[in-house]
């Protein structure tokens, strides 16, 4: 039948025509029922081909099924097109600017003496050595007498020191964190081995002086210790906060309550040795003090200096934190400006 | 104090040099903080002599000189005008770099060559300012470098005394330290002189009446003698150590000072009422002029010099007005003694005077060195100027004198310092210091410490010694034995510190650090807004500013300032917090102090974003970083109730939370007043926690519960009630309507005509979820219905319907 292979031809033409000019994937759907869907018109003769002639059959059959192939495989390839351009439609309006801050406030910042010495504990206590605080408002006899300095004596002077009003008197603010050594070795027994971090006061206040600043302090107290377990533990601690090669020296000193007493000096930061206006031109930073605890500071705890040896060593947390971020004034240290704390 | 080099080469010939020397006691622990050559920038600034001067062809200011440093002449255009043809000056050759970093190059000026320049004091900096060019003493010999002609080629050490080393406040104690390094010798000066005039004896008399206080008392007495400026060289050292020159004879007492260490006092002798001296301490107060010209009020107990009459020094400390040396004085009696130290110190501090001589009399002077410093002193003088010495010393309290012995184990020092120390080399470290040793047997020594050696007294400072001397580059470094560290409960608040400081910074929150006091004007001003009472502030004594009379009783003035000074910088949007201590007193503990955490915030909600969402904070972005914050911490359930107790917040927006019935927290709206004050527009919020109280009993972990199997049920009431009917109360007494509540929270809120004027609606939505099953719609509505009845019956509530 003549007429139903030209039919087929032109609903394959036509249908071909609605593939190709379909907008949007519902023309494309509607061209589909049109034409080759499950009641479309090619799928119609491929039902009606049972009722022809048997010669007509195979001719029309295949001519059918090759016309419906071909037009799914134009649906496909369209399909595809349409969903394409669509897609990229779409991601042009709702493509993100991932640039944008995200919402929630961005982290604030540690201020950098609080962040120094949460480093310098954490140090210590990698270390083995455990925390212990004290009151900031101390008395002369913790502050002073138990360190060994007598009343009258000059080493009184090396601490300008603030007093507080008081009925009992001799209320003083701790010029130091060492009187937490007193207070611990009156409350335990050997072994000992501590760290006192705390704020400390001097009446005292210029570009390197502040009238109120930080301090960790350290004790060790054992049947054995040594100075030589000293300069190994403080150089451990140099190496862990200024960097594994920095070069330290240990030099003789004196404190009231340690002898012998040592300090501490790292290569300057700066000029790294060859002398600068930091480090006085003598290549050299002073960083901490130290020594071994005086046999009258024992006396005064009750500790036998035949049978016990200990250390003890302190720092100043900003000048170490000064150190590391290059810091000239202390003063910026407690202005608590928000565009220096952000550097952190 | 300063050293001049070779002030030190006079009493030891040392090998070092005077870097090596300063290396060398800094690492024996007499530390020399610098080593300066005074002679810097003098490298080809030699003397000359002017041959020639005319003036400039081409500008009348500029003179033509011809100069000649003895061998070549140069030519030099000079600005200045004080000079003459025969003058000597300082001639800067080219390429001299001076001391103010001038450099010379050879020029023209006007067109006429200039090979040099002729230089002034401020241009070598040997002044702050010099009228026109130096010139030179007429005998000065040219072509000598002008460093050796000025006495500049010298190096002055600043060394830096610890209080224990009184000994090394002088020259002779340095070099007796380098001895002590080096093993060198220290040689005294000679001090033999004639004693031409009469017995010291029939000139003076000399009781101490209370030789506790001055255990030894050396005179000598001079005559004949007139007063006049000393010789350069000893005007330059003492100018150099920062000492005045005066005349010949308190310079040579300064001179002493500096060079033995021991403060000597010069007495007009004529001015000497009864030709007496008396060294006694008063019974009664009584007031004195010192030679500074102030009157002082002198307690009871205070050493002083007496002479027939009355009193003529504060002993130890200063002399008095009314025998010092004066322009007409010939007679004197030098004072060299020894003072007790607690004794000078005292006095010291109760005078508010601390003079180079007390200074060093609290420190130890040396007991034995009375009389060589006396004897130097004269021996010095009569160098320099015409005068007869009395016959004979006046030395009381000699016998006083007398070395310590102390004792010593080499092996104790081995154990001390985790390092050997053989016997042998402590004995030779002994020697060096000059301690005499006896061995005792059984590994016991009796040292001998000599009298200049106060800090020296048990055997821990001798181990101190043969440490330092041997070098603590030689201690080896080990490690204490490794122990499990106890974990404190101060450990486990400092971890609980860094959390709370984490959870802030996650929050924007940047961290402040303020001082610990409370200045006394801003107590004054805003005392009624601080909520505490001042009676109870612990007060500093001796603040050194206002801004440190007190200690703070709470973090709010610190971070309300910080708050201020950064919207002053344009920084609208402040979040800051501090951990800190608050300082108060009480009847009941005495002085206390409490850990506190501080919180403070104001400008937009969320800074920086930009969704168009930009309100401002207000008191919920407060109460959100606050209860959360303290949920964090403490896992156990905290309340939130108003407050009115907390007069720094405004009145209506401040809470108070409550743990296990106590107050560990509050926050608010700051009263305006307050940002009046601090010139704060707009709202700001505060929060402060007591962190201590707040962590103090660690919360056990809780107990798990089993989780639900069933599908939960949803049921939103909207209700208007009263206005101040707290919501938070509500929704904790819908919570207990029956154990199916496991939620209950607020999803609206609105007040407005529609529903009334006083009344506000609140939108409920309560979410119900047995364990084991699923509700039935009856027993829902039950659940319901009891909600409704609790809203309505208790807190007054009107459920609306839509």
């Amino acid at each position: 039948m003549p007429g139903t292979s030209e039919q087929i031809t032109r609903l394959l033409e036509e249908g071909m025509a609605a593939i190709a000019s379909a907008r949007s994937e519902s023309d494309l759907l509607d061209a589909k029922g049109r034409f080759f869907g499950k009641k479309g018109a090619v799928s119609a003769i491929l039902k009606g081909v049972a009722s022809l002639p048997m010669e007509e059959r195979k001719a029309v059959g295949e001519l059918a099924n090759r016309a419906r192939a071909e037009l799914e495989s134009a649906f496909d390839a369209r399909l595809a097109g349409i969903r394409d351009q669509e897609r990229r439609r779409s991601e042009g309006r709702e493509r993100i600017d991932v640039t944008l801050p995200g919402r929630a406030p961005m982290p604030g910042h540690r201020h950098p003496v609080s962040q120094t010495m949460s480093d310098v504990l954490a140090a210590f206590r990698r270390l083995g050595f455990s925390v212990q605080c004290g009151p900031d408002v101390e008395t002369d006899y913790y502050n002073f007498e138990a360190l060994n300095f007598p009343p009258e004596h000059p080493a009184r002077d090396m601490q300008d020191t603030f007093y507080i009003e008081s009925g009992a008197g001799d209320l003083v603010l701790r010029t130091h964190t060492s009187p937490v050594q007193i207070r611990t070795m009156e409350r335990m027994k050997p072994p000992v081995r501590i760290v006192a971090p705390g704020t400390v006061y001097r009446s005292d206040s210029d570009i390197t002086h502040s009238p109120m600043f930080h301090q960790v302090e350290g004790l060790a107290v054992d049947r054995d210790i040594t100075m030589a377990d000293l300069k190994g533990l403080l150089t451990e601690f140099c190496r862990m906060t200024f960097g594994p090669a920095t070069p330290v020296r240990f030099r003789p000193s004196y404190f009231p309550f340690t002898e012998p007493s040592a300090e501490m000096d790292i290569q300057c930061v700066l000029c790294g040795g060859s002398g600068c206006r930091v480090c006085k031109d003598s290549g050299w930073l002073e960083i901490l003090g130290a020594g071994m605890v005086d046999p009258t500071v024992f006396g005064f705890v009750g500790y036998d200096p035949e049978e016990y040896a200990g250390f003890a060593f302190g720092m100043g947390i900003e000048r170490i934190a000064m150190l590391r971020h290059g810091i000239s004034d202390i003063r910026l240290l407690f202005e608590n400006d928000i565009r220096f704390l952000s550097q952190f | 104090m300063k050293i001049p080099y070779s002030w030190l080469k006079e009493f030891i010939d040392t090998r070092l040099s005077p870097s090596q020397a300063q290396e060398a006691l800094t690492m024996a622990g007499v530390e020399v903080s610098s080593c300066r050559f005074l002679g810097e920038g003098f490298d080809s600034v030699v003397t000359a002599r002017i041959l020639e001067m005319r003036p400039h062809p081409d500008a009348d200011r500029l003179s033509l000189c011809k100069v000649t440093d003895g061998s070549t002449t140069f030519g030099i255009v000079c600005g200045a005008k004080n000079m003459k043809a025969g003058d000597a000056v300082a001639l800067a050759k080219i390429g001299a770099r001076l001391p103010n970093g001038v450099e010379i190059k050879k020029a023209k000026i006007r067109g006429q060559a200039s090979e040099g320049m002729l230089c002034s004091e401020q241009e070598l900096k040997l002044a702050e300012s010099s009228p026109g060019i130096m010139i030179l003493p007429e005998d000065t010999a040219p072509g000598k470098p002008l460093a050796d002609a000025l006495g500049l080629s010298d190096w002055l050490l600043e060394v830096e005394i610890t209080p224990n080393r009184g000994d090394c406040l002088s020259v002779l104690g340095v070099a007796r330290e380098i001895a002590s390094i080096t093993g060198e010798k220290v040689v005294l000066p000679d001090v033999s002189f004639p004693e031409t005039g009469e017995p010291i004896a029939n000139l003076v008399r000399v009781d101490v009446s209370d030789p506790d206080l001055c255990p030894r008392y050396t005179a000598r007495a001079i005559t004949g003698v007139t007063i006049a400026p000393s010789p350069d060289w000893m005007r330059r050292r003492l100018t150099l150590c920062g000492i005045r020159p005066i005349n010949n004879i308190v310079d040579i007492t300064n001179y002493l000072l500096l060079e033995v260490g021991q403060p000597m006092h010069a007495f007009d002798l004529d001015r000497l009422r009864g030709g007496r001296i008396d060294v006694r301490a008063p019974k009664e107060p009584l007031t004195f002029t010192t030679l500074d010209g102030s009157e002082r009020t002198i307690e009871a107990g205070t050493l002083l010099i007496r002479d027939g009459e009355g009193p003529v020094a504060v002993a130890g400390v200063m002399g008095g007005a009314n025998s010092e040396v004066v322009d007409g004085t010939t007679r004197v009696v030098f004072e060299s003694a020894h003072f007790s130290p607690p004794s000078i110190r005292r006095t010291a501090k109760r005078l508010g005077l601390s003079s180079e001589s007390s200074y060093r009399f609290e420190r130890g002077v040396d007991p034995a060195g009375t009389v060589y410093a006396a004897d130097r002193a004269v021996s010095l003088l009569s160098r320099f100027a015409t005068l007869s010495v009395a016959k004979g010393l006046i030395d009381v309290g000699a016998g006083n004198v007398k070395p310590k012995t102390v004792p010593f184990r080499p092996e104790r020092a081995t154990r001390i310092m985790g390092r050997a120390y053989p016997p042998e080399a402590c004995r030779e470290i002994f020697a060096r210091l000059g301690f005499p040793v006896a061995d005792q047997g059984a590994g016991r020594w009796a040292v001998t410490v000599p009298t200049h050696r106060f800090d020296i007294e048990r055997e821990i400072d001798l181990v101190e010694e043969v440490a330092r001397l041997s070098g603590y580059d030689s201690i080896p470094t080990t490690y204490p034995e490794s122990k499990a560290p106890e974990f404190s409960g101060d450990d486990r608040f400092v971890d609980i510190q860094e959390r709370a400081f984490d959870f802030l910074r996650g929050r924007g929150f940047s961290q402040a650090v303020n001082f610990s006091f409370v200045g006394g004007r801003t107590w004054e001003r805003m005392g009624a807004f601080l909520g505490f009472d001042p009676a109870d502030a612990v007060r500093v004594v001796n603040p050194i500013s206002d801004d440190t009379t007190l200690m703070r009783p709470h973090l709010l003035t610190g971070l309300l300032s910080n708050a201020a000074d950064n919207v002053r910088r344009f920084i609208d949007d402040v979040r800051l917090y501090e951990g800190g201590k608050a300082f108060g007193k009480s009847y009941v503990e005495g002085q206390f102090e409490e850990a506190r955490l501080g919180v403070i915030l104001c400008g937009k909600r969320l800074p920086g974003d930009w969704s168009g969402a930009d309100a401002p904070a207000d008191f919920f972005d407060m109460k959100g970083v606050v209860e959360p914050l303290l949920l964090h911490l403490c896992a156990s359930p905290v309340h939130v109730v108003p407050t009115r107790l907390r007069p720094f917040f405004e009145e209506g927006k401040a809470a108070d939370i409550l743990r296990d019935g106590e107050v560990v927290a509050w926050f608010g709206a700051i009263r305006k007043e307050l940002l009046e004050e601090y010139a704060l527009a707009g709202p700001v919020f505060y929060g402060e926690i007591r962190l201590a109280k707040a962590t103090a009993a660690a919360a056990l972990p809780g107990r798990y519960a089993p989780l639900p199997k069933f599908p939960p049920v949803f049921r939103d009431v909207a209700c208007v009630f009263p206005f101040g009917v707290p919501v938070g109360d509500v929704l904790a007494m819908v919570r207990e309507v029956s154990p199916e509540v496991v939620e209950a929270g607020v999803f609206d809120i609105f007040t407005g005509e529609k529903i009334g004027d006083g009344n506000k609606s609140v939108g409920i939505r309560v979410k119900l979820q047995p364990l084991d099953r699923t509700l039935t719609e009856p027993e829902v509505h039950s659940i319901h219905s009891k909600i409704v009845n609790l809203l309505e019956n208790r807190f007054g509530g009107k459920i609306r319907t839509s």
